[in-house]
Order: structure tokens, then sequence, then C-alpha cells
């Protein structure tokens, strides 16, 4: 499995709208609104690259989306 | 079941209680057998003796091991691989919450041994919140917000209107162990617990079914110490007549059920511990007064204990206690400021010392090495941005090898999509 951080800076006034069409995406498992240099913060959970590129082609045509960050996770220390 | 994280916390704690609200009920079946009846002292070791068979037993079944993991991980705790000896570095706190566990067990039985209806007296425990509170803003240096506080002490005063009963006296003595040795003990026992689960054992979180199988043996091991002390002292036979007791194969199966259920409520305790404060885990738990209402009704219809007061302003105090519980643990789990924050470190320095560096920072909930942008993204979890500037950045700017950091506050997230 891989997991990666997409990281979504948006056009001003779309992003109820986008949420909602993000949120039909397959192996999106975490959405987050955040306040600073991006706007949303997106975690995906893919089988390998070519599903993660998947991911990212869906992001990009969403309505709002103006740019996308991709952050591959290499490795992760979390609550259990 | 997928349980999105951001919930884990109050499922666990939540659940913990509904469990433990179960065993109260067959708690005071066994405590009203003959053989216990007139010496809570032997029920104290007979249920931590038959405890200790019971919990290896279950610890060993969710040892096995299904499509490369064990039962145990599957569906309790899944950091847990198998049954394992004790490391060095957890001795003394196993030692220490075996030994507070014992005394806290050991005064719940004097009490019960001493007056007609415990919850006149047993209701105050739920203090032990408060004293939790203070106790880790000198142990883990984090000072309560004002929301913690209130919520706290709304929680606690709503248990003791909850549980309180005015059927029976109301003794100083006992009241005194109550505020002396329960509330310290249990205190004591929930932050012993709390950094057994905190520490990482083979480079993986500690398990919470090991540190609840070896608490048992450590609370047996002292119980039996404090027992045959007590007897030797007053020339009693109470550490006989508990071992008499388990021999009566009737009691060992009541003693074993109670002990088997308390496991399960244990375990989740255990692991909520690792997800949350002490003290804000005692809160939730603290909705056991109120999973333990159906049950009691249960019992009183089944015989088992005697009919309880319906007075009308008894059950006006009841419901206002209720309602305090139950606001004061919505006012915590809806204060939390979650954030990430997006790190690039110097070049050419090792990122797994600085990823135990973040991780060892309290409130980082989260801590990935990633390629891209930034070198490491972490996720936060703290009540107010005050204390994730205090605990968390101040902590972030003491490491040399972070060259730049941006934090970002969550507004709303969405899980398990």
């Amino acid at each position: 499995m891989i997991s990666a951080y997409i990281l979504i800076t948006m056009h001003p006034g779309k992003t109820d709208k986008a949420i909602k069409e993000m949120r039909a995406i397959s192996n999106i498992v975490k959405i987050s609104i955040i306040a600073g240099e991006y706007d949303i913060v997106i975690r995906a959970q893919v089988k390998n690259l070519e599903e993660l590129l998947e991911v990212t082609d869906k992001l990009q045509v969403v309505e709002g989306v103006s740019k996308t960050t991709t952050q591959i996770i290499e490795k992760e220390i979390s609550v259990q | 079941m997928n349980i999105p994280k951001k919930h884990l916390f109050y499922v666990l704690a939540i659940t913990s209680s509904f469990i433990a609200a179960a065993v109260t009920g067959l708690d005071s079946f066994v405590g009203g057998q003959n053989a216990f009846k007139h010496d809570p002292w032997a029920f104290a070791f007979s249920i931590f003796f038959v405890g200790a068979i019971v919990t290896l037993l279950i610890s060993l079944f969710f040892s096995i091991r299904l499509h490369s993991k064990s039962i145990g991980a599957k569906v309790l705790d899944p950091s847990f691989t198998r049954v394992r000896l004790i490391q060095k570095t957890e001795l003394r706190n196993h030692l220490a919450a075996g030994l507070m566990n014992a005394v806290n067990t050991v005064g719940y039985c004097a009490i019960v041994s001493t007056i007609q209806d415990p919850s006149v007296i047993l209701s105050f425990s739920q203090v032990v919140i408060l004293y939790l509170l203070v106790m880790e803003s000198i142990t883990e240096k984090d000072v309560p917000t004002l929301v913690e506080v209130q919520s706290s002490v709304i929680v606690t005063f709503g248990a003791i209107l909850a549980s309180i009963s005015l059927n029976g006296e109301f003794q100083l003595m006992s009241l005194a162990i109550v505020f002396i040795i329960i509330n310290p003990t249990w205190a004591i026992f929930s932050i012993y617990q709390r950094r057994l689960k905190l520490m990482r054992i083979r480079n993986k979180p500690n398990d919470a079914i090991n540190i609840r199988m070896w608490n048992v043996f450590f609370s047996l091991l002292f119980t039996s110490l404090i027992l045959l002390g007590f007897d030797l002292a007053t020339h009693g036979g109470h550490l006989l007549a508990g071992f008499q007791a388990v021999l009566n194969p009737y009691l060992f199966l009541l003693l074993a059920a109670t002990m088997s259920i308390t496991f399960f409520s244990y375990v989740l305790y255990i692991r909520s511990l690792g997800l949350g404060k002490a003290s804000i885990n005692n809160a939730i738990r603290a909705s056991t007064i109120i999973f333990a209402i159906p049950f009691s009704i249960l019992l009183v219809y089944l015989g088992v204990i005697n009919q309880f007061s319906t007075d009308p302003v008894m059950l006006v105090i009841k419901i206002i206690g209720i309602t305090l519980i139950i606001f004061g643990i919505v006012s915590f789990a809806f204060t939390v400021v979650k954030a990430y924050i997006f790190i690039t470190i110097k070049p050419g320095k090792p990122h797994k010392e600085i990823m135990n560096q973040l991780w060892d920072i309290k409130g980082i909930t989260h801590v990935t090495v990633t390629a891209g942008k930034y070198d490491i993204i972490v996720k936060v979890s703290t009540r107010t941005l005050l204390k994730g500037y205090e605990r968390i950045i101040r902590k972030i700017e003491e490491i040399p090898e972070i060259e730049k950091y941006r934090w970002a506050s969550v507004l709303r997230d969405w899980e398990n999509i």
C-alpha cells in the first residue's frame, strides 16, 4: 500500500462544491480543509503509483482546484 | 469495524465504561455470595487469583495468529503481537501500577465491608478526575486548559449526584479512605498505565493486552503481600479464606466470568489512555454511572439486589447528575484543535532521529516522512491554539535540524469517505 498527502490550492469560492466532488473519488481516505499556505489536505491510500496518478488526475479536473502538490509517505508513526 | 481515528478515543473510553457497568452488576452478585459477604478481603484476593489465570488464558488465545496477524491485533489492539515477558524499562511502571491497583482494591473492600450502602461514599471516588488534573499538571507538565477544568468539574459533580444514594450512613472514616486511599491510588494507577501505553517496545507502540495481563499478575502479588501482612498482624485468616473460595467450582466460574469481562473493559481503557490524558479518560468513564442504570434495573428484576429509591427528589437529583455528565463529555469532545505542520529539514540531517524527537512531543498524533516539497508532515491534536504554541511549536523550534515549518490549522475534516 502507498499512502500520500495531496496538498491543494483552491480558487476562492469553490471549496464546498469541490469537497462534494472529491468525496466521490475512490482511494481518498481523509479530506481536511485547512487555513494556511494550502486550502485542502487529502490523504490517499493506493495500491501503486498508477492508482495515485489516477487520484491526482481526478482531483485536477475538479472545478476550483488551482494546484496540487503530492507528498508520498515513506515512513509513519501514529497513535494506535 | 473501522472507527474514524478522530472518534476512536471516545469510542474506546465509552465502550470500556459500558463493559465496566455490565461487570459492576456481576461484581455485586459475586460479592454477595456467602464466602465473600462477610470477608471482602478474601474477595479481593480471589478476584485477582482467578483473574490472573483467566487473563493469561485470554491473552494466550489472542496470541493465536490468523492470516499473519494475531487475533488480539485484529479485534482489540493493533499493536499486540503475542504474550511476552516485560522489558526492563517497563518494570518500574508495572510495579507502581500493580501496587496502586492492589491498594485501591483493598481500600474498596474495606469500605464495602464497613458500610451498609457504599454508594453514599464511593460516589466521591469520582473526584479522582480532579486529582488527575492536578497530578498531570505536575508529572506531565501539562497545565489543564479552562475548558478541561470546567468540563472535569461538571462531570465530577454530575457523577457524584448521579451515583449517590441517601439510604445509607455517612461515615467519616470511610470518606477518609476514599479521599486518602482510593482516589490517589486510582489516579497514580491510571498515570502509570498511560506511561506504559505510551512506551515503545521493540520499536512498536506498547500493547494494552500485555499491559493488562502483567498488571493483574503484579496486583495479585501485592494483594497477597498486603493480606499476608494484615493476617499476621491481626491473626486473621483472610488469605486462606480466599484460597478456599477459589477451590469452590461455582465461585471459581463466577469469578472467572467477572474477570473475563473486566479484561475487555481494562484493555479498552488502557488503549484509550494511550490516546488521551488520564483525567479526560476518567471523565468519560464517569458515563459508567449512566450505563449502570439499566443493569441495576435488571438486577432488581432478577432479585439480585434490593429495590433502589424511586423518591421523586432522588430521581430529579440523578437526572441532573446524568445531564451534567453528558454535557461535560460533549464539551471535551468538541473542544479539540487539529493542525498539520509541514516541515523542511536541513540538508544531510537524519530523518529517523528527527522523526523520533517529534514523536516525543505531546500532542503530535502522526509523524510522516514524505518525499516531495516537505520532508516531514506532522498532525497535531490539542485543546487550544495557545497550548499548540506552548507545547508543540516551542518544542519544534528547539530541534536544530529543522530549517522551517508551516502550521496549518484544520477547519473541518472528513474521514473514511
